[in-house]
């Protein structure tokens, strides 16, 4: 969310800005950029959807500077059709709400002779402050309207909507739509839809359509202002790619009371553009359910570890307009009944607003204090001692530790002869970010000799590197696999690498007792990944554990390394 | 032309039917297709050809290409299947007495890093634990305080794995995007109070660049007790960022979010490089934000089976590759995974 400045200093009485720069991170949340017209606040996964709005962030800034917001909140009686109501002549427009569970609250108002045209200038600062680019007047208000209350709005051109009547259902397999980008959607069944009798208009909270776009010789709107199921909504967003300023505020939350505002504040500024409310539908069961939870001294002091009062708790969240109610019978346990302000969707719960009480108090100034109680008992810790020590042995013997990613690249997968039909056996990615990324390593040792390859071509000439890290084999039952293993890989520019590989070997067995038995191998290499009989078997106590081997030409041929390699792999868990 | 091109097809296949070795293999290929290769040099003398005899000749050069293209490699294939055979006949030869080679070995920067940390928090009685890669949505997000579609999830951009064959539902399987998959599984597996620490691989879905790594470790603490505060997290943050990058470093807390932690917190080092007076490394802010952390949530605790009105947590995050690129003022995030030897023996 782009703040803008100069709107802020309207909202809310604002000194000096540098205070309002610094203090947004330490009691709010992180600022991405800060300009001379804007403050950036990093919304990314964050839940507090009150600060999609410029009236949820003039409250928060108001609070954490000590000062006011200059706004007032409306009242049922204040609101353009309780007055438009006493005239008669307001006709109901016809709205069909398919699936209302999908959708709380909609609201449908129809306002004739605008005139479309430019914006004034200040409409296009305060847009373009807060990112979004001006269109005309008529679009511009939906925009405004959304950054000011945080509630999206959509205006269609009521010459291209059929009879004036609107349908909200889901799209019908098939369906597609031009969304206003000028991109062809399809639609899927799941998606809720805003249509008329004949045809679909946009994606329920997503984006509107092509076809009811204002333009220029638009004269009469249907102002549109909803609720929509954030999940149901979520999807369809997520499955087109398609995230707008107004889906991003659907899925953070909205409330009925900031949609009437927001309705409201929209048809007035559309009269004072000459427009003229001639119809109107508020239709949804919605009512806001205020929040209440309870707060303790003790556990806000106990979680914090800091001995706030009971005073600063109080001025601490009245000023974040939380309503407190002291609710102790006992003598000095202090017990509130805490009602969170209707645009604070994110308070659920006592540790809420014991996160709120730490902000308010500076959450910089939480003094550090030592790790109370014995540390437990000691739990078993062989498997990382033993890949600690080995890392240190190797280096010591004059390895160089290597980290390869867990995935197979394709050369690699090509080198060890997987095809289609065999990379079965293989975790696959579901999602890979390429081919690259898509199978997951079932041995180390391919890696290291994919690493060899790399840098024969930078240069190198003697190679000895080793890894530790997690494989996922392939498993006869299909069930999922995944291990720590060990390996070597030695290029020493000899014709016999394996004869040094054996030596590290013994070295590191007898230093690290693992008492792993080597037996040359007798039976042939069914995939033919190695020499047959420069190949190695191990074992402990009589159970196999890995083995080391020459890799076989053919598969360095692959790789295109001309030297010869010796390989060791050595599943560690068969060794705890 | 013709008979040149004819002449020069038997010539070659001859000699590399009859090429003893690859290296002969290599000079026979210059000799044909190198710079001054007879193959190479030939369409010069196209030139002087007339329009019906260059129709004729265009093909049977096409043809000389293509035909000596693949002699040379069937030529190279059966002279590997020969040596390939060769070295079958070899036998399991292993000088057993010897010494191997006198190198200098290198540990990965990581895991020199890495080490340090683990030796700073075992000393504080944490231990280490393991927690799968491969993971279930549940582990992963959903016990975590993340339904399906909380927009919580956008911080974690996940890679799948198809997990069908291994009685998963589509995306109920996946890389897990954080270390935090652990927090649960401790919790079943051990009764508080416990101390635990975490580190090893997490991944997600992002395209390389400098500043990018789909593959990345991550360091946790999750650690469960009577009585546990955001003081003591600013202590195990001190202590942590002290021993790194030394006892002058001030260290605090600001306000973070986590869908499983309440409260949560950012955990911020004054700059290293201008001792907070804001350089181009710290946005001019004077403080660089170096880990996250919070109290571990109520939520979560229950669904780990802790009571939450007995117990608190904390749980605390740091990357390493973030942190030891600041360290060794390291620029590329890549070169840690890049496999680059030179790289991996500066350390």
């Amino acid at each position: 969310m782009k703040v803008s400045k100069d709107w802020l200093k309207e909202l809310v009485e604002i000194k000096d800005m540098l205070q309002v720069e610094t203090l947004l991170p330490l009691r709010t949340i992180s600022t991405k950029d800060v300009t001379s017209d804007y403050i950036e606040l990093d919304m990314k996964g964050y839940n507090r959807a009150d600060l999609l709005s410029m009236r949820g962030v003039a409250y928060e800034v108001a609070a954490i500077l000590d000062s006011e917001v200059t706004f007032t909140e409306p009242e049922v009686k204040d609101y353009i059709w309780t007055q438009l109501a006493e005239k008669a002549d307001l006709k109901k427009l016809h709205v069909v709400l398919e699936n209302p569970q999908l959708v709380p609250m909609y609201c449908v108002v129809k306002i004739e002779g605008l005139k479309v045209g430019p914006s004034e200038k200040e409409w296009v600062k305060k847009l373009a402050d807060c990112g979004v680019r001006s269109i005309n007047n008529v679009a511009d208000i939906t925009n405004l309207v959304m950054l000011e209350y945080g509630q999206p709005l959509h205006a269609f051109d009521a010459s291209e909507v059929t009879e004036e009547t609107i349908y909200v259902r889901n799209a019908k397999k098939g369906e597609k739509l031009e969304t206003l980008d000028g991109k062809n959607r399809e639609l899927s069944e799941e998606d809720l839809l805003i249509a008329d009798p004949e045809k679909a208009l946009g994606i329920a909270g997503v984006m509107g359509g092509k076809n009811s776009e204002i333009t220029d010789q638009t004269s009469t709107i249907l102002l549109e202002a909803a609720i929509f199921d954030p999940i149901s909504l979520r999807r369809t967003s997520q499955r087109l790619g398609l995230t707008s300023e107004a889906s991003k505020r659907f899925y953070h939350g909205l409330t009925k009371k900031r949609l009437l505002q927001a309705l409201d504040a929209a048809i007035r500024r559309y009269q004072d553009l000459g427009g003229t409310v001639t119809g109107l539908t508020i239709s949804g069961g919605l009512e806001d359910t205020p929040k209440e939870t309870y707060l303790t001294l003790t556990k806000t002091q106990d979680l914090i570890g800091v001995k706030v009062t009971r005073d600063e708790v109080e001025k601490f969240l009245e000023k974040l307009h939380f309503q407190l109610k002291e609710t102790t019978e006992e003598k000095d346990y202090i017990k509130w009944q805490v009602g969170a302000p209707y645009w604070r969707l994110d308070i659920d719960i006592q540790e809420d607003l014991i996160e709120e009480v730490a902000r308010m108090y500076g959450y910089e100034k939480i003094p550090p204090q030592p790790l109370p109680g014995t540390p437990p008992a000691k739990i078993d810790q062989k498997l990382f001692e033993l890949v600690s020590s080995l890392k240190e042995t190797l280096a010591a013997e004059g390895l160089t530790e290597a980290q390869t990613y867990s995935f197979y690249t394709t050369k690699v997968l090509q080198a060890l002869g997987f095809n289609e039909e065999n990379k079965a056996i293989l975790v696959k990615v579901a999602n890979p970010i390429s081919s690259e990324t898509e199978y997951l390593r079932m041995n180390l040792w391919p890696n290291l000799v994919e690493f060899i390859d790399k840098n024969l071509r930078r240069g190198a000439e003697d190679i000895a590197i080793f890894e530790v890290g997690k494989i996922f084999p392939p498993n006869p039952d299909n069930k999922l696999e995944e291990k720590f293993a060990f390996s070597i890989a030695l290029m020493n520019g000899t014709d016999n690498p394996l004869s040094e590989l054996y030596q590290i070997f013994q070295k590191v067995n007898k230093k690290l007792s693992l008492k792993i038995e080597d037996k040359p191998n007798e039976q042939t290499d069914p995939l033919g990944l190695f020499h047959s009989k420069r190949f190695i078997r191990l074992s402990l106590d009589g159970k196999p554990v890995g083995g080391m081997a020459e890799v076989h030409p053919r598969v360095l041929d692959q790789y295109g390394i001309k030297n010869r390699v010796a390989i060791l792999e050595i599943d560690l868990s068969k060794l705890l | 032309m013709e008979e040149k091109i004819k002449q020069i097809q038997q010539e070659y296949t001859k000699k590399i039917e009859e090429a003893k070795s690859l290296a002969n293999l290599d000079e026979l290929f210059l000799e044909v297709f190198g710079k001054n290769g007879v193959v190479t040099l030939l369409p010069k003398d196209f030139a002087s050809l007339s329009v019906d005899e260059k129709k004729t000749v265009g093909p049977l050069f096409n043809q000389l290409k293509t035909t000596l293209e693949q002699t040379l490699a069937q030529a190279r294939l059966a002279l590997r299947e020969e040596e390939y055979q060769k070295r079958e006949e070899e036998t399991l030869v292993l000088d057993k007495k010897a010494e191997p080679k006198k190198r200098t070995g290198h540990l990965h920067p990581l895991t020199q890093f890495e080490k340090d940390i683990v030796k700073i928090f075992a000393e504080m009685g944490f231990q280490q634990f393991d927690a799968p890669e491969v993971d279930s949505d549940y582990y992963n997000f959903e016990v975590l305080n993340m339904h399906s579609q909380h927009p919580a999830r956008d911080l974690w951009d996940t890679l799948y794995i198809e997990g069908e064959k291994y009685g998963y539902k589509p995306g109920q399987l996946l890389l897990r995007t954080h270390t935090s998959n652990s927090q649960v599984r401790i919790m079943e597996q051990f009764k508080p109070p416990f101390r635990m620490m975490i580190i090893d691989r997490c991944f997600r879905y992002e395209n390389l660049d400098a500043r990018h790594e789909h593959t990345f470790d991550q360091f946790e603490l999750v650690y469960v007790d009577k009585g546990l505060s955001m003081a003591n997290l600013q202590y195990l943050s001190e202590q942590f960022l002290k021993k790194i990058f030394g006892p002058e470093i001030k260290v605090r807390l600001k306000p973070g979010y986590y869908p499983f932690t309440e409260p949560s917190a950012g955990i911020q080092g004054e700059c290293i490089f201008c001792k907070g007076k804001g350089c181009k490394i710290c946005g001019g802010v004077g403080w660089l934000e170096l880990a996250g952390a919070g109290m571990i949530h109520p939520n979560v605790l229950k669904n780990g089976g802790i009571d939450p009105n007995e117990y608190s947590g904390i749980a605390w995050g740091v990357g390493p590759l973030r942190m030891a690129m600041l360290k060794w003022g390291i620029e590329d995030i890549r070169t840690f995974l890049s496999g680059d030897l030179k790289f991996l023996e500066k350390f």
